[in-house]
């Protein structure tokens, strides 16, 4: 009766076969699935670098096209250029008998060329990038609540 | 049925088993295999990177304005594949004519054999515009379209030819500055340099770091590239304007006085800024490879600052300031002109050859009295002369920021070719010589109480996005302000005496007339001279100071004839251009503002 009992609750033989295999199967899925991931994660690398290597490339066609367009825009800009240009226009250069010269007050004359940011003046751009946006929650949390309680503590 | 699936599954199993075990024992042993460290290794050396070598951006310079006086524009290069060439008459038809380029030599190059070890591609032309490229473009499509990867040997094909882009210098104001500016060499693409004026001066500048890069082929190592640093830029004390109305005024004046050449510099004396430097020949610099036509018979680039000559009268300003800043002489001081002056063995003349009797050295100055400023230098003495022409920079270079600056050493006292009468002479601008440049320095000192600035064309550098601008640098403090000052009003009432025709209504200006004869033979002649005149104003506040020399004029010998008149044209346009209000202007400008 017992023995019965027993060979009535045990599992089908097939089903244990089934789970075995599977049991000695899981490791391999496993190690195809971090293959799987670290070959996506590969290509995604590689076509990264293909990527940075097709914006250096484009990169330099963009400063030489820039450095064309702003070579031509002087050659339009030229003295030779601009004085016809004037003549056409029905412009004359003005003499000295015919300027005359008042005050205007607070103008301080034209200022040479500042083509790109002085060095002092550097800092003073501030960031780009709003200050929160570069905390990290560690950051956060200690300016947030360890900071203010140290100082209410100290006044304390 | 299900009895039946363990052996099969266990036999799937087994051969999966198998084969993963055999797949992996043969990996390690490729990777322990004798010949893998080796090959690796190879393979490394030969495949993972490529050299490329990078020639960064020539910097560009700019007048002071930020005009663009010279840049970089986009041109091609056309060259064959020659693997891929199959009708070479046709890309010589389609390409004649191009940068003057023969059927012939276009064929010659075309034609050649193909050999994967020595000869890949070959260069046909360079520096060709973008338009032509589109033209080129749109033919080789319409070819490519008709006969596609000239598959069909029997239709016509321009299968073969490539072109690239590149950066070649650019000139937009062509001959304008040129002198100042130099030219680079960019047809020379691998060893391009820069000669003359700014573009040799600061041609490690300009030029930046050319620099090999190891350009990852392995895309994993592609994390990031090196950043290779383009050339500086130069912002010039040179007004783009100014210069324009200098060079335009010289060339017509050395046409109608029908004169070798001419140099006229204008400059701040009180920051030494150099705003404009003209002279003659010129030459295009975007065909720079013409200027030895031009610069016949060792002709300097730049006579401004390379040429020496005995410089005469204007030289007499150093002399007396010397004199005034010694304490040896003053404004009531008189001298007896007798017209000769005997010293060292030799006599002096005044340039009239005649006398002319009592003079203060306000007279003397004002007739550009020979006899009376040799006497002056005599009373100076030979040590004290010499110290201060020393310390007006005389013989000495300027360090002016132009390439090609050239001396002609100060002969003084214990030099074996010194004598005497160099003391007397000397005085007076012969047996010495200068560069403009030189003269305008030491000049500037008068004008500026004082004080010489070191002559420079620099304003500013641009480098890794910041502008670095320049200070002004004292170059010297030869006389004291108040012998400057006393100069100074000398030599306006000296212009306004004589009715000088370098005078500007409305505006005073200070300034000496120069006529240097020229020795020919070793006799000096009158007939060819170097005619000159300094001056600056306002001379209350000089805002500048333009120095004019007319080399061998044809009409007439005299600075006071042809290089003042030249003088005033050029002022009367500059204080416009340097917004200089006349004095009566500037009073009621004043007034009204208080």
């Amino acid at each position: 009766m017992a023995k019965k009992r027993k060979q009535a609750y045990k599992q089908a033989p097939w089903r244990r076969q089934l789970r075995s295999v599977g049991m000695s199967l899981m490791p391999v899925i496993a190690l195809a699935v971090v293959v799987s991931i670290y070959l996506i994660i590969s290509a995604e690398a590689a076509a990264a670098g293909l990527e940075i290597m097709e914006m250096h490339y484009e990169e330099e066609d963009i400063l030489r096209i820039i450095a064309n367009h702003r070579t031509e825009l002087a050659w339009k800009t030229s003295y030779t250029t601009m004085k016809e240009r004037a003549e056409e226009a029905g412009y004359e250069a003005a003499s000295e008998e015919t300027v005359h010269f008042m005050t205007i007050p607070g103008y301080q004359g034209q200022n040479t060329a500042l083509l790109a940011v002085m060095p002092e003046n550097e800092n003073k751009l501030g960031p780009i990038v709003n200050e929160y946006y570069q905390q990290s929650l560690w950051d956060w949390l200690y300016s947030t609540f360890l900071t203010t309680s140290s100082t209410s503590g100290a006044s304390q | 049925m299900k009895k039946s699936a363990f052996p099969r599954l266990t036999l799937i199993g087994t051969v999966l088993a198998s084969s993963s075990l055999l797949i992996i024992l043969q990996m390690v042993h490729i990777q322990n295999s004798s010949k893998h460290q080796e090959l690796s290794e190879q393979a490394d050396e030969d495949y993972s990177y490529a050299i490329e070598n990078y020639s960064p951006e020539r910097g560009n310079i700019y007048d002071r304005w930020g005009r663009l006086m010279a840049g970089n524009e986009d041109v091609y290069e056309v060259g064959v594949m020659l693997e891929y060439v199959t009708h070479p008459a046709i890309i010589a038809q389609t390409l004649e004519g191009i940068n003057d380029l023969s059927y012939d030599q276009i064929y010659d190059v075309a034609a050649q054999t193909y050999d994967a070890e020595n000869s890949i591609y070959a260069v046909i032309t360079d520096f060709l515009p973008s338009g032509v490229i589109d033209v080129l473009s749109d033919i080789k499509a319409d070819y490519e379209e008709e006969n596609p990867y000239g598959s069909d040997e029997d239709l016509p094909s321009l299968r073969g030819i490539i072109w690239s882009s590149h950066l070649k210098r650019s000139y937009p104001e062509n001959s304008l500055a040129s002198n100042v500016l130099g030219f680079y060499s960019y047809r020379d693409r691998q060893e391009g340099l820069g000669y003359y004026g700014v573009e040799e001066y600061y041609d490690d500048l300009l030029a930046g770091n050319p620099m090999d890069t190891f350009m990852p082929r392995n895309p994993y190592l592609l994390e990031g590239l090196p950043e290779v640093p383009e050339g500086a830029s130069l912002v010039l004390t040179i007004d783009r304007e100014i210069q324009a109305m200098v060079e335009n005024k010289l060339d017509e004046a050395i046409k109608e006085y029908e004169a070798e050449s001419g140099t006229v510099i204008v400059m701040d004396p009180k920051s030494g800024e150099i705003l404009a430097m003209a002279t003659q020949p010129r030459v295009n610099l975007n065909q720079y490879w013409e200027y030895e036509d031009e610069f016949k018979d060792k002709t300097p680039f730049n006579r401004a600052v390379s040429e020496t000559y005995e410089p005469g009268s204007v030289f007499k300003v150093l002399t007396m300031a010397a004199a005034f800043d010694a304490g040896v002489v003053d404004e009531e001081t008189e001298y007896y002109d007798s017209g000769r002056f005997e010293y060292g063995g030799s006599t002096i003349l005044n340039w009239d050859r005649r006398g002319h009797g009592e003079q203060t050295m306000q007279g003397c100055m004002q007739k550009s009295l020979n006899v009376c400023l040799a006497w002056v230098a005599t009373e100076l003495g030979k040590e004290d002369f010499y110290k201060y022409m020393q310390a007006f920079g005389i013989g000495q270079r300027t360090s002016i920021d132009l390439g090609g600056e050239e001396i002609w050493p100060l002969s003084v006292p214990g030099d074996s070719d010194w004598y005497p009468v160099q003391l007397a002479t000397n005085s007076f601008g012969q047996g010495v010589a200068i560069t403009p440049i030189q003269l305008a320095t030491a000049i500037s000192a008068v004008a500026n109480e004082g004080k010489m600035m070191k002559p420079h064309v620099l304003k500013a550098i641009i480098q890794d996005g910041k502008q670095y601008n320049t200070t002004p640098q004292v170059l010297g403090v030869p006389i004291k302000a108040e012998t400057a000052e006393t100069m100074s009003d000398m030599l306006v009432k000296s212009l306004e005496n004589e009715s000088s025709l370098a005078l500007v209504p409305g505006y005073s200006i200070a300034g000496k007339t120069g006529t240097a004869e020229i020795p020919v033979e070793g006799e000096y002649s009158i007939d060819l001279t170097n005619a000159s005149f300094v001056g600056w104003g306002p001379a209350e506040d000089p805002q500048f100071l333009v120095y004019v020399w007319i080399e061998k004029p044809g009409i007439s010998p005299w600075g006071s004839v042809v290089a003042a008149p030249l003088f005033s044209d050029i002022v009367k346009d500059l204080v416009v251009y340097l917004d200089i209000p006349p004095e009566d202007d500037q009073l009621n400008l004043v007034a009204k503002e208080g």
